[in-house]
Order: C-alpha cells, then structure tokens, then sequence
C-alpha cells in the first residue's frame, strides 16, 4: 500500500466476547450471572409473538439429557452487538447494513433452536445422550427449544418468517443480558487483507455455497434471498454477525444452520493459522442455482472473484445432496482451471455397505476431495425419556421417544458439509 | 456386448450419459420416446429420418473407436469423449 | 490350517464347454482343475477341501445352491475363479462370494478388472487376474498371495492386486473435516498432485469390439431398452426395475404392425410408441437396407427390456446374456436403441 494512503476498509478486525453457559433455567426474568442463563418464558414468548404463530412452547434440552429434538428446523447462537442488537443479524434484527466489525457478545454453549413441522423441511434429529450426541453440534449446547403451532389460516411461509424473525430476535435477546457481564474469553480475529498470489505464505481462502431454491430452501444474506446473487467476497466477521441466515430445512445431516455459518469451521481454522503456515485470503460466497447452465456461470465467477483475491488454494463447501454436488465440482475444475488450488468436502454415499459410488458427482479435472463421512451408515439410537418438535418420527412411524434404527443422513449436521465433523469414511 | 467382442451402435439422446458410463458407439437421436423416430415429420420424412439413423448406425459398427465416440446423422463421426476415464483407480 | 472350498465353471473343472454350460451345481472332493495348483501354492498352511464347479449359463442364477454346496463342506474361506474376462464366468463368481459373505463366510474372487462381473462381489476383496486363462499361473500366484494375507487377518489393498470396489466404512477421526480440508490444501499446494482422501468415482472401462469389417456380410441383432413387447405383454415384462429380458420373432417380418405390439416402459410417454413400433426398433429400415445388401442379414428376432431404474446388476447381466446369446446364434453385431 502506497505510503499516506488508508485504505477505507483496511485490515478489519472483530472482537468477540465470549460469555460461556454452564447452566440454564427458567425464571422470572432473563439474566445471566455466572454463567447460568436464565430465561424468562413471559419475556420469551412476547419476543416470539406473530400473527401467523398461535401459541409457542419452550424448552431446555441440555447436553447429557434422555432427550431427542425432532423436526429441527434451524438454531441460532446468541449473539449481540449491543443494547437492542447493535447492528446484529443485519437485515432481520438489525437494519441491513455490513456488519463484521467492533466488538460482539456470544453466549457459547447455547442455541435457540426451532422444531417442528414445516413443508419441505426433512425430519432431522437431535439426541442430547447416546451414540448420535457427539454427531451433532447441538448434541454440545444447552438448547432453548421453541415449539410451535400455526395460527388458524396462516400461510406456511408466513410460519416460517414468524419463526425465522423470532429465533433471532430471541437470541440476540439472550445475549443482550450477558451485556454487563465480563466476558470468559475475548477473540480478537483478524480479517483477510488484499493480496498477491504466490507470497512467503500461501493464501487460502473458502468458498461456501448457500442453497437457494425457494420457500423453505432458501438461505438469506443481509435480509434478502441470496437466490440471485452473483459471487460475493465477504468478510468473516459478517458471518460472525449473522450476515447469513438459513431458511433451509432439508437434507438433516447436510444442513448448515444458522449458527454453522455463524460459527463457520473452515473459516475458524483458518484464522487459527493465519500467519501461521497460511495466509487467510477470504470468504466468497455462491448461491447454488438449480439449473445447468446457471450453474456453470455461478462457478466460472466464484473462480474469477477468488483469482481477483488472490487465493492460492480455496476450500470449498455446499448445502446439499446430490444437485450440491454439481456446484461443487465445477468450481473445482473452473479453480483448477484458473491455476487455483480446490479442496472440496464431500459427504459420500456409498450406501449402507459402503460400496456404493461414494460421490455423485465428481470434478473431472480436480481431484482433492475431503470426507464428510457416508450418509447412509446405519446407527441403532436408543430410547430416551423425552422428545420435543413432534410426537412421532414420521421417516420410521415410531413414537419420537422410541428406540430405533436410522442412517446418518437424519442426524442434525452430522456430515456437516462446513466441516465441523469428526467423521469421514474409509476405503475398507 | 461390447466387450464379448460384439459391436453395439447404442441410439439413444442422453448422450453425456452415455459417454460417461463408457458406450463406445454413440448415435444420437432426436427424442427419449422415439428413438428410432421423429414424431414432428410426416409419415415418409419420419422413415428417411429412421433410415439415416440406421445407416449412421452401421457406419459406427464399422468403425474403429478407442473410446467413447459419438456419431451424427450426415456427419458421420463427430466428436470423442473429453471426459476420460482416470487411467488408473486411486485407493484412498 | 484352513478349509478352502474352490469355485469354478465346467470348462475349469474339466466336465466340458458351451455344451455343459447348463449342468450343475455339484460338489466335488479336494481341488479340481487349475485349484490343483493353487492348493500347492496355499499348501502346507492351508487345504482346498473341495471344489464346487456350475455351468456359466445358470450358474449367476443358481447363486443359493451353490453357496449350500459351498457351506456343506465347512470352509473357513471360498475362493472363485480366477475367471479372465469371461463375464458369466465372472458374474457368478462375484455373487457366490457376496452371497457367501452375507451368509457369515470370507471369500476372495479373481478376475481382470475389465470382467462385467467385478462391480457384482459386494464388499469382498478381488484380486486382479491376468486377461486369458493363457496367464493362468502369474494370477494363481496372485491369488494365492492374497489368500495367505486374507487367512492371516489382514485386509487387501492395491498392492495385492485388489480391483473393483472398496467399501468406504465410516470412521471417527481427530481433527475435523474443516482441518483435514486446510491441510489437505497445503499438501496440494506443496506439490502433492494426487493426495485425496476420496478416490475418484471409477467408471467402467470398456475395451470396444473390434469393429464390423464389412456389414454385408454380417447378422445384426436389433436389441432395445425401450419396452417394446408383442401382443399384450403376456410375459409380463416390468415397466420399472425390470428383473428379466424377453425376445420376440422377426422372422419373415417386415414391419411391426401398430396394434400388434407395445411399449410397457413407465420412463417415458408411450404414445409415439405406440403409434409406431418402429419408433423403438427400426425394423422397416433395416428390412429396406437388408434386401439392398447393406446388411447382411437379421437376427431372426429381437430382445428386449425396460431400461427403467433398472439395477446396475441386473442391466450388466442383461447385457452379457444376450452378448452369449448372440455369440451362439452367429449375430456379430447389435443395434441398441434407448430411451
């Protein structure tokens, strides 16, 4: 950079707060001390409240619990910029304004999370013991999980905005009473600066795909469907600030929530190595058409927008099964393509024996490819005392409580395509 | 039946698929349900068209191809497959 | 020591050729044919206690009675083939040791890796053999390598000569995805070209068939996916996810009367079909090119199925029955129309 000259938007840097919840409750008023948070249900369901919503139910289900969580929709971390939301989930709580930069309070080790029946959504599960916890983020978090019931004559989607605007103005809510509290742990993180290929360190940055396929399947940036959008560069920290908000309920292990994208793996790990072995070179993000020829486009300019970066390498990831596939492979080859360096997280399925094609659909001309484990390896879950989001588990017809046998594919993130599992599978 | 030694003429309109999973000789047609047809010419058009593909079929039959090849009606061979198969299985 | 039961066809257990290609199963005691050598070269450590031999016309049929005969003689282990590139020969060898080992028994097959049948062995380990049974020592010593490993509890890999698929079993692993991702980039970026924790999708390879040299002097098959059954289906041939493959007459025919034929494929609008049979196969046309010399001759009937979320397994024994089928009938070529 030029001697006397400041770039606007220079080297920016977020700092996070990190309040950690050890304990949580139901009381008169919400508070945290110490580490517990207590909610006040009143306070909740005033928070919550919509036209389109009849009535809500909240709940706690804790790491160690006989519980289970069906019908998971999406969950959202609490998180606030300040009083009222300072900014945070912009376009939802907050105006739609960039965010990512001074400081943020995150409540670690909770989430509000909503369950419950939704058109399109894919049954997807929760268990907070046995063998699925560790599968899940969530089976980690102390979750406030609101249930609901639809008004009378209200639309579905309208259920779903109700729902959508209410998690995150509840969570922002949760945070804000960690406000006055000292923080456990303050995170300062750096952000990506502009740079030249080929360096001392070399540069790496990510490319997230965000499913866009309409009601239910739809994930929003700054308020807005991402469905038409071009590749954009973002900065980390407006993940951080839940620039990103997902509106898509299918495919139960493949999900990225909300608080995924606010807790972005790749992207922590590559801030934990920046300057390191490794130069964090950014964050682009794509929207994944749902047809061939968009496709193309969509990948040649995420290349193009990652080359005018400087990226040496890009690790990318999807929302999705099989159609996110395709967006993934042919921005490996336009990557390869350009001199790039693609990495891609895959989750196979290779079918219950693991002979099955593993992916499918593979790069032609890239050839990294990380597992994310095998959708459908089997897992005997057992019985537990409690289920919230729904009564029965439709995909087996058994009550949500039972004993019962289901692949992967139905385990909440459990092939969490961002990376955040310690599953992948294994020539045998 | 290729690899029993008896060359097949696949006619089919999926070509990309055809290419992908290895057929060695690839007529192209102009429709899923009427592969040997062409509902949108009359009666004598529809046959000349069927002739033609047929005769494009034996002209793949006695062709030699090393790897998937697709041929076209008046055009005779018209392309290979650019997506090779790896030379070589790669064991994680 | 351990019990080996071998399986081979009726040509390696020396009872005949294509004319003993419907006899058996049966069980004969110790090794049989090329297991002979293959029992010395697992010898002293190990014993082929028996042989099981079937005709490759029904053997990938009768897959239960054979594995039964298998069982009945107490093996620790089977062992089938080595088959080449002989397709039935090998389809029957990949689904008696996938059979067997659903039924609690370890088995390796060996086969080339070009054979139809290798996709068909499950989880279980084959070994490459040589391309023709001219090779039938270098692959018995192969085969033998491998089983001496397989007794002593080791899993084959590519070193072995292991081909075909490999299960992706599911593992717990230290770092996350997101870690084995950057590190994975770093690797690349260092120079590693071919570093990957997920093999690239095989695709079958086909060799293609030597091409026809002059069609006039050549019997074509006409074959089809599409459906196409004469009459009212009286077979009952499936509109999806076809089990079986039926044929029809040509013989003196020159076309294919509208009513008198139709298509009972649930992929694709039957109306044109209907309409006009020769939509699906192009009788007339090659009728017309017969009688001008082009070709040199029909097959005197047609074969057909449903190409209709057809399994890969039974497509790839559709296709190497009637590739046995034309070879017996003296059709050199085929023409397949799909839809």
């Amino acid at each position: 950079m030029p001697p006397g000259r400041e770039c606007k938007y220079g080297p920016v840097a977020l700092t996070r707060l990190v309040h950690t919840v050890r304990e949580v409750g139901f009381g008169e008023r919400t508070r945290f001390d110490e580490g517990v948070l207590t909610v006040s249900a009143d306070e909740a369901r005033s928070v919550l409240a919509d036209d389109a919503l009849a009535s809500v139910e909240l709940s706690w289900a804790s790491p160690g619990q006989s519980v289970r969580i069906v019908k998971v929709l999406d969950a959202v971390e609490p998180r606030t910029k300040g009083p009222g939301g300072g900014g945070i989930f912009p376009g939802f709580v907050g105006p739609a304004r960039p965010q990512g930069r001074g400081e943020t309070h995150v409540l670690r080790g909770a989430a509000v999370v909503t369950a419950g029946y939704l058109p399109r959504a894919q049954e997807a599960l929760v268990d907070l013991s046995g063998p699925a916890a560790a599968l899940s983020p969530l089976g980690a978090t102390h979750n406030l999980v609101i249930e609901f019931t639809p008004a009378p004559g209200a639309a579905w989607e309208q259920v779903d905005n109700a729902l959508r605007r209410g998690a995150l103005r509840l969570a922002t809510a949760l945070a804000e009473a960690a406000l006055d509290a000292a923080p456990d742990d303050v995170e300062e993180l750096a952000s990506p600066s502009p740079g030249a290929r080929g360096g001392d360190l070399p540069r790496i940055g990510v490319v997230t795909n965000l499913q866009t396929q309409g009601s239910f399947k739809d994930v929003f940036v700054y308020g807005r469907s991402f469905g038409a959008a071009l590749p954009t560069l973002l900065d980390p920290g407006e993940l951080d600030d839940g620039a990103v908000v997902s509106g898509q309920y299918g495919h139960p292990a493949l999900k990225n929530p909300t608080f995924m994208h606010q807790n972005h793996p790749v992207v922590a790990e590559l801030r934990r190595r920046h300057g390191r072995d490794l130069e964090f070179a950014g964050v682009v993000i794509c929207p994944e058409p749902v047809e061939q020829g968009a496709k193309e486009m969509i990948s040649l300019f995420a290349a193009k927008v990652c080359a005018a970066a400087g990226f040496d390498a890009a690790i990318l990831t999807k929302e999705g099964g099989g159609n996110a596939d395709a967006d993934v492979a042919l921005k490996m080859d336009a990557l390869f393509d350009l001199g790039i360096q693609p990495v891609g997280l895959y989750a196979e399925m290779a079918g219950a024996d693991g002979t099955g094609p593993s992916v499918v659909v593979a790069p032609e001309r890239a050839t990294a490819m990380v597992s994310t484990g095998n959708y459908d390896h089997r897992l005997q879950l057992p019985e537990m005392d409690k289920a919230y989001g729904g009564e029965r588990l439709e995909l087996v017809k058994v009550p949500a409580t039972a004993s019962f046998e289901v692949p992967t594919a139905v385990v909440y993130c459990a092939l969490s395509p961002l990376g955040w599992g310690r599953i992948a599978a294994r020539a045998g | 039946m290729e690899r029993a030694g008896i060359p097949t003429a696949l006619l089919c309109n999926l070509v990309t698929i055809a290419e992908r999973v290895g057929a060695p000789r690839i007529v192209r047609t102009r429709g899923i349900p009427y592969p040997t047809g062409d509902p949108s010419l009359d009666a004598e058009g529809e046959k000349q068209w069927r002739r033609q593909l047929v005769e494009c079929a034996l002209e793949a039959l006695q062709t030699e191809v090393h790897e998937p090849t697709v041929f076209e009606v008046g055009q005779g061979r018209t392309s290979t497959s650019s997506a090779a198969a790896p030379s070589e299985v790669t064991h994680a | 020591m351990a019990r080996i039961v071998h399986y081979v066809n009726q040509f390696f257990a020396g009872v005949g050729g294509e004319d003993q290609a419907g006899a058996g199963p049966v069980l004969r005691d110790g090794p049989v044919g090329p297991g002979a050598r293959l029992a010395e070269l697992v010898a002293p450590e190990h014993e082929i206690v028996a042989t099981v031999w079937c005709g490759d016309d029904v053997a990938p049929g009768k897959v239960d009675e054979i594995v039964a005969l298998v069982r009945s003689a107490e093996p620790d282990l089977v062992v089938a083939g080595p088959a080449f590139t002989s397709g039935r020969y090998g389809l029957a060898c990949a689904r008696v040791v996938a059979a067997a080992d659903q039924a609690g028994l370890a088995g390796v097959a060996s086969m080339h890796e070009d054979n139809p049948g290798l996709d068909e062995a499950g989880a279980v380990p084959v070994v490459a053999s040589g391309e023709v049974a001219r090779r039938m020592a270098p692959s018995l010593d192969r085969l033998a390598a491998g089983i001496r490993r397989l007794l002593a509890g080791e899993t084959l890999t590519a070193d072995d000569g292991r081909i075909g698929k490999l299960a992706r079993l599911t593992v717990v692993t230290e770092t996350t995805a997101a870690t084995r991702s950057v590190d994975l980039a770093l690797v690349r970026l260092g120079g590693d070209g071919a570093a990957t924790e997920i093999p690239l999708p095989r695709f079958d390879r086909v060799t293609p068939a030597a091409p026809v040299a002059d069609a006039s002097a050549v019997t074509l098959a006409l074959v089809t996916e599409g459906g196409l059954v004469a009459g009212d289906n009286p077979d009952g041939l499936e509109s999806a996810r076809a089990t079986k493959w039926l044929r029809y007459p040509l013989e003196g025919r020159d076309a294919l009367a509208s009513g008198d034929y139709m298509s009972v494929h649930g992929g694709y609008s039957t109306v044109w079909a209907n309409e006009d049979p020769h939509r699906i196969l192009p009788l007339d046309a090659a009728r017309e090119l017969e009688a001008e010399g082009a070709i040199g001759g029909l097959l005197g009937e047609y074969f057909v199925t449903t190409g209709n979320g057809t399994s890969v397994a039974n497509a790839r024994r559709f296709g190497i029955e009637w590739a046995g089928d034309l070879r017996n009938s003296g059709a050199r070529a085929a023409i397949l129309t799909a839809t």
